[in-house]
């Protein structure tokens, strides 16, 4: 069954057209890797699945519900109803500063859902012991390393428990021997099965962690397949200039 | 220059400081929140209330204090029609100009705390599914306070000693006492007391800053 099914999506800032035509599905259990070099509508297109833009034209549909529908949006109440489905990690972590590592993994539970406090604290102590963090729940953000910071991010979405995790470039902004234990984790949770889709200039790492890879460029996705396809025989003159490029 | 002398004039000047200390604590405990209230207004989607407030800040951080004192303890009687109910006791019309102004800059201090905030920490927070009230109150606001706290300070100070223009407006305070002292003894030393007194006041306030800041490092 389809997670999410984006169809025709458009997506103009001004006279920039930033989505051209999106269309793809994602499936449960999928993990999707988003290509493509810089400009080419990846984050505003995984942003758009989360309500944090609003596209123009096309349609978004979420298990069984449309946030967006040919380019005329599900009334309020919907909209939180089914992007409270998925779970979106940042490039720059977006930790909430003034909350202890623990704190910013219980708040969304405890404000947004009234969850019991047992039930969410045991939950947060799991999660934190599985990205490596169990020591470190006490602390203040400001405390922890980029990858550290990274690896608490993950776990406050797990914490919500969402369909599936998005990831708007997780290691773009690490120094680079941090990367590893951030795309560690994603690696962990994709032995697990959880659906997700990560944009990604870690080519290393799609191939190795993705069933799918999605190539975006100029607002479209060109062309989209298993790592092996693209890789090795990718169709368009396009992908394979970039991943010539990319993988330099 | 005796021991003596110098109790005798410092003890009428602490009565005074009574009076200090009484306006900072209303002027302070109102005008914040009143400041936070014209920050929301700045911000509204409501274009006329957010044109008041900016117009608001604007005069009363565009006109002197002292001017706003004598404005509403000797103009406002002056109004023809109503200037009779418009009469206060000086302390009170004192404590509203010192709230109606300070509203302002505290306005203004509470506005720079949210424009650090960074787009992300809205983005977090609508991501996890909080509502605007939630978004708020759960996460913009205390890091805005904890990023005003050192303007916040720094406005306090300048309240306490601001409290001095009290005697402008006839009401008995500490720098009253000092000058009376000053003019019926002929000597300086009053005014170094008063000096004394004022440093006192800031420092502890100073202190209570810094142990704020301290509890609220978030490290």
């Amino acid at each position: 069954m389809a997670i999410i099914q984006v169809t025709n999506l458009k997506k103009s800032f001004g006279e920039l057209a930033v989505l051209k035509d999106v269309s793809f599905e994602i499936n449960k259990n999928d993990v999707v890797a988003v290509i493509g070099p810089s400009g080419s509508g990846k984050s505003t297109m995984l942003r758009s699945l989360v309500y944090l833009e609003q596209v123009n034209g096309g349609s978004i549909r979420v298990t069984d519900d449309f946030l967006v529908q040919d380019g005329v949006y599900s009334p309020q109440q919907q909209i939180k109803r089914i992007t409270a489905k998925m779970g979106m990690v940042f490039q720059h972590f977006n930790l909430f500063p003034h909350l202890t590592v623990q704190e910013n993994l219980e708040i969304a539970p405890k404000v947004v859902k009234r969850e019991a406090d047992s039930a969410i604290r045991a939950r947060s102590a799991e999660l934190l012991e599985k990205v490596g963090l169990a020591d470190k729940a006490k602390v203040y953000p400001a405390k922890l390393s980029g990858g550290q910071k990274q690896r608490v991010a993950i776990a406050r979405a797990l914490m919500m428990n969402p369909d599936i995790l998005l990831f708007d470039e997780p290691t773009s902004a690490l120094d680079p021997e941090l990367t590893g234990e951030v795309l560690q984790v994603i690696k962990q949770l994709a032995s697990e099965h959880m659906t997700m889709m990560v944009v990604t200039h870690e080519m290393g790492f799609a191939r190795e962690v993705a069933n799918r890879i999605m190539f975006m460029d100029n607002g479209e996705v060109v062309e989209s397949g298993t790592p092996e396809e693209l890789f090795t025989n990718a169709q368009y003159e396009r992908t394979r200039a970039f991943l010539q490029r990319a993988l330099k | 220059m005796s021991l003596e002398y110098i109790v005798s004039i410092t003890k009428p000047m602490l009565e005074g400081a009574q009076m200090t200390i009484l306006l900072f604590l209303i002027a302070i405990v109102l005008s914040i929140p009143l400041g936070f209230l014209l920050t929301l207004l700045a911000k509204s989607n409501v274009r006329p209330l957010a044109w008041l407030a900016h117009t608001y800040i604007y005069v009363m951080r565009g006109t002197p204090l002292l001017l706003q004192l004598l404005f509403i303890c000797f103009g406002l009687p002056l109004l023809p029609g109503i200037g009779e109910y418009l009469v206060m006791d000086r302390f009170v019309a004192a404590c509203l100009g010192f709230v109606l102004n300070y509203a302002a800059y505290f306005a203004e201090i509470f506005r720079g705390g949210l424009l650090s905030i960074d787009r992300g920490q809205y983005e977090a927070a609508q991501v996890l599914g909080f509502s605007k009230w939630q978004t708020t109150v759960k996460i913009i606001l205390p890091q805005m306070f904890r990023v005003a706290l050192p303007a916040v300070s720094n406005e306090s100070i300048t309240l306490v000693k601001d409290t001095a223009l009290l005697y402008a407006v006839a009401v008995p305070e500490l720098l009253h006492f000092a000058q009376t002292a000053v003019n019926r003894d002929f000597t300086i030393v009053p005014f170094f007391i008063a000096g004394i007194i004022y440093l006192l006041m800031t420092l502890l306030l100073t202190l209570f800053f810094k142990w704020l800041e301290r509890r609220f490092k978030f490290e």
